[in-house]
């Protein structure tokens, strides 16, 4: 297929998939401020900025001030990961960029799957945070997340699967391993970061939740919850529909199916660093002492997948007509 | 809701109603089901057909002060219906029309022998900046420089005119199918009891026409349609019409040529492509030919393209036979080429190159809608009766300045059609534009876009100017 449409499918897949992590997060978030405590409010706000990677709005999120400050505060952070224009990780950004990815490449993808895109920005669009404050931010993020699964489920049952469906997915999976990674160090990071050094388990039952795999974690371990068994689970877990194992391993069928691509060398580079991401995942981490380490790999490993791709199908250099 | 007070200006022609007020026959069934509907109705109608055009983006880029708008093409959910045989008459003149454009830009860029005839002036082609000297001698499969045309066609009176031909890149044919699909999801009943023709087949006729122009026949021909990008205007029936067609939808970074051969970029390497449905202005089509400064297009394509290697649909250069100047002789080359008299008429028109018509367009302008040649979708024109002195003056003095440039038509009180406007039923001015292509045969869809000027009393019904559209019903049989 033609590679600049190949790439708007790609990021298409990226920037929703993106928007639906941080709905998840933004979801927990507004769940939170009804009854967590403040120290909880503030390491999830953390833990979300490092996960975009940006300076929340007036510098450090400060712990301390009422409980009044700290619910002022979250207003303007939610406002700035959701509605803010100019940050380009926000919800809207995040969809906005995808719609144009898709209306870049709106004949590639089924009917249906553009109308639920487009009905769901539209929407967005109509929406400030003001109005969403007012009545129940989480319902708020719970529909986005609804609308995001709606597409994936759509895109699944609409469009064929050849390569368009390929490279949607392709984009959607990468960005799922980067962003599973992403968080996980976001999530050690916070926590080493914070003043305070003890162990609080319900940030990590907040991270179970982001993955849909608190009620698993349940059931295979017990109620108790270590951060050892819970990075187990999220990183290798070949079963839990968002591990990073799982994303490795569809990054492979996908790439399989659509073929190393024009550019040999970086197909072939491209293969082999999926196939090392996956041994890393499957091998080496169930004995891994040093795993914060061998999880800094494994996130760079799933960044440096995405110059791949873009070398091996978009941005190949054109060599004389086969 | 009844029609008590839909008000009829006997002097205009009226779609549904006849001069003394009773439903035309062919409209009677349509006038009773609209009559039968409560307003409640209607507005629930109405409003579930803007938001299906919204949630689907159906969409008219427009160019504002600012920036790029995505406009929601306003759509009437009240359909406008011709019949068995008016369509007749019409779709039998637009192919005796186009027949006779094709002939002309073949001869035009050949031996021009309508020149040498004395039928057309020589000065009225070369002094036409739409005249591309660079396609002299050459050559189109079965000689169909136009392969895909739109004609803009009003009712005055009981009778059909051309009011312009449109053979560069027209648009508007997927809005035609769009607002099909409204008025079969309004009205479904009533549809199915009308006998209307479909056009959903446009897509597959069109496609159809494009392989038949295949290089040298090479069978099984790779189609793309080239668009300027996202930001053009018709980017949503580019995308439309690449989905109906099953071709790829490129835009000039992704074709690249090599030995006067067009490939196009993909995720496989280099694929060659055989047909270009471009949808690109010629001046932007190959930085090596035509604007050097162009970076929409693909160097290289028109020489592959004189080489046979690929086919462009439609050839540059058409535009010199849908300026609005030599428009007025249309009619001497359907004389000329075919020895027929034109079917449809145009419409009477002064060409302000000509003394006399100029004088006639000076001391008239109050009563004359004067256009500026070069300008398309309603831009660069006056409506005199809708204009201000002022605005009439300075309008006449840049006629005075470049005479050439301009013609002028009497104001036209071209046919109305009940619309749906804030929960009332009111006549607005429409026109119909029908689409007609031309390969190895010619093949029109029956139906059309029917443009709709929205605004009361307004004669402008260009999409770009907030113009909106309503469906065509031909019927299968009177």
């Amino acid at each position: 297929m033609l590679s600049r449409s190949a790439q708007s499918l790609y990021w298409l897949g990226r920037y929703l998939e993106r928007a639906g992590n941080l709905c998840r997060l933004l979801q927990l978030q507004s769940e939170s401020l009804v009854d967590r405590p403040v120290r909880e409010i503030h390491f999830g706000w953390n833990r979300i900025y490092k996960y975009v990677q940006r300076d929340p709005p007036g510098g450090e999120i400060q712990l301390f001030g009422d409980e009044e400050y700290v619910l002022a505060d979250s207003f303007a952070l939610a406002d700035d990961m959701t509605f803010e224009r100019t940050n380009p990780s926000s919800v809207y950004s995040c969809f906005a960029q995808g719609r144009e990815n898709a209306r870049h490449t709106r004949h590639c993808i089924s009917p249906e799957v553009w109308t639920c895109l487009n009905a769901s920005y539209l929407r967005l669009q109509q929406q400030n945070m003001a109005s969403v404050w007012r009545w129940e931010p989480r319902a708020f993020y719970q529909e986005l997340v609804t609308d995001i699964e709606t597409f994936g489920g759509l895109a699944e049952c609409t469009m064929y699967h050849d390569d368009r469906w390929s490279f949607l997915q392709l984009g959607r999976l990468v960005e799922r391993a980067q962003g599973a990674a992403t968080l996980l160090l976001s999530q050690i990071d916070t926590a080493i970061a914070s003043s305070q050094q003890e162990f609080h388990e319900e940030d990590w039952t907040s991270l179970l939740r982001v993955f849909y795999a608190l009620e698993v974690y349940n059931h295979a371990y017990t109620v108790a919850v270590l951060p050892d068994r819970v990075m187990d689970l999220l990183v290798s877990d070949p079963l839990l529909p968002e591990s990073l194992g799982r994303s490795v391993g569809l990054i492979g069928s996908e790439i399989a199916s659509i073929g190393s691509g024009p550019y040999s060398r970086s197909g072939r580079a491209l293969q082999r660093l999926v196939g090392r991401l996956s041994s890393m995942i499957n091998y080496e981490w169930p004995d891994e002492e040093e795993r914060v380490a061998l999880l800094r790999d494994i996130s760079g490993g799933a960044d440096e997948l995405h110059f791949l791709i873009t070398e091996a199908y978009f941005d190949y250099p054109i060599q004389e007509p086969a | 809701m009844n029609f008590d007070n839909y008000i009829l200006d006997p002097s205009i022609y009226d779609e549904m109603f006849l001069p003394g007020g009773e439903p035309r026959p062919h409209a009677q069934i349509l006038h009773d089901t609209l009559a039968e509907l409560s307003s409640n109705e209607l507005a629930t109608i109405q409003g579930r057909v803007n938001r299906t055009f919204s949630n689907e983006s159906i969409s008219f880029t427009v160019y504002g002060d600012a920036e790029a708008e995505e406009r929601i093409i306003p759509v009437d959910p009240i359909p406008r219906i011709i019949t068995a045989s008016d369509w007749y008459t019409l779709s039998r003149g637009l192919e005796q029309r186009v027949r006779a454009l094709n002939n002309f830009l073949e001869d035009i860029y050949g031996p021009a022998r309508i020149i040498s005839d004395g039928v057309i002036p020589p000065d009225m082609i070369l002094e036409c900046p739409q005249f591309r000297p660079e396609m002299r001698d050459f050559r189109q499969p079965y000689g169909s420089w136009v392969a895909v045309c739109g004609t803009d066609v009003i009712r005055v009176d009981d009778e059909f005119r051309i009011l312009e031909d449109n053979l560069r890149v027209p648009s508007g044919v997927s809005y035609m199918i769009a607002n099909r699909k409204a008025a079969k999801a309004s009205l479904p009943r009533l549809y199915r009891s009308s006998r209307v023709q479909e056009v959903e087949q446009y897509g597959a006729a069109l496609q159809a026409t494009l392989r038949e122009l295949s290089p040298n026949g090479k069978p099984d021909p790779a189609l793309a349609l080239m668009t300027p990008g996202v930001y053009n205007s018709a980017y949503y029936e580019h995308m439309f019409l690449a989905r109906e067609i099953g071709a790829e939808l490129v835009e000039g970074s992704d074709l690249v040529v090599r030995d006067r051969v067009v490939y196009m970029r993909t995720t496989e390497g280099l694929r060659q492509v055989d047909v270009i449905y471009r949808r690109i202005d010629d001046d932007f089509l190959d930085p090596q030919v035509f604007r050097r400064d162009s970076l929409l297009g693909a160097a290289g394509i028109i020489e592959a393209a004189r080489a046979g290697n690929v086919t462009l649909a439609n050839a540059p250069g058409t535009g010199v036979a849908d300026d609005k100047s030599v428009y007025v002789y249309v009619p001497d080359m359907i004389r000329y080429y075919l020895g027929q008299e034109a079917i449809l008429k145009n419409v009477e028109t002064y060409l302000c190159r000509r003394p006399e018509d100029l004088e006639f367009t000076l001391d008239n302008l109050a009563e004359l809608v004067v256009k500026r040649v070069g300008e398309s979708g309603g831009y660069g024109m006056i409506i005199g009766p809708h204009a201000t002195q002022e605005e009439r003056d300075e309008y006449a003095k840049a006629v005075r300045a470049n005479p050439a440039d301009f013609i002028a038509q009497p104001v036209q009180s071209f046919s109305r059609a009940p619309c749906l406007i804030e929960g009332n039923f009111e006549p607005r001015h429409v026109d119909l534009r029908p689409f007609i292509l031309n390969g190895l045969q010619t093949r029109i869809v029956p139906g059309a876009f029917c443009r709709v000027a929205l605004r009361r009393g307004s004669l402008v019904v260009n999409s770009s100017q907030g113009g909106g559209g309503k469906d065509v019903w031909v019927l299968a049989e009177d």
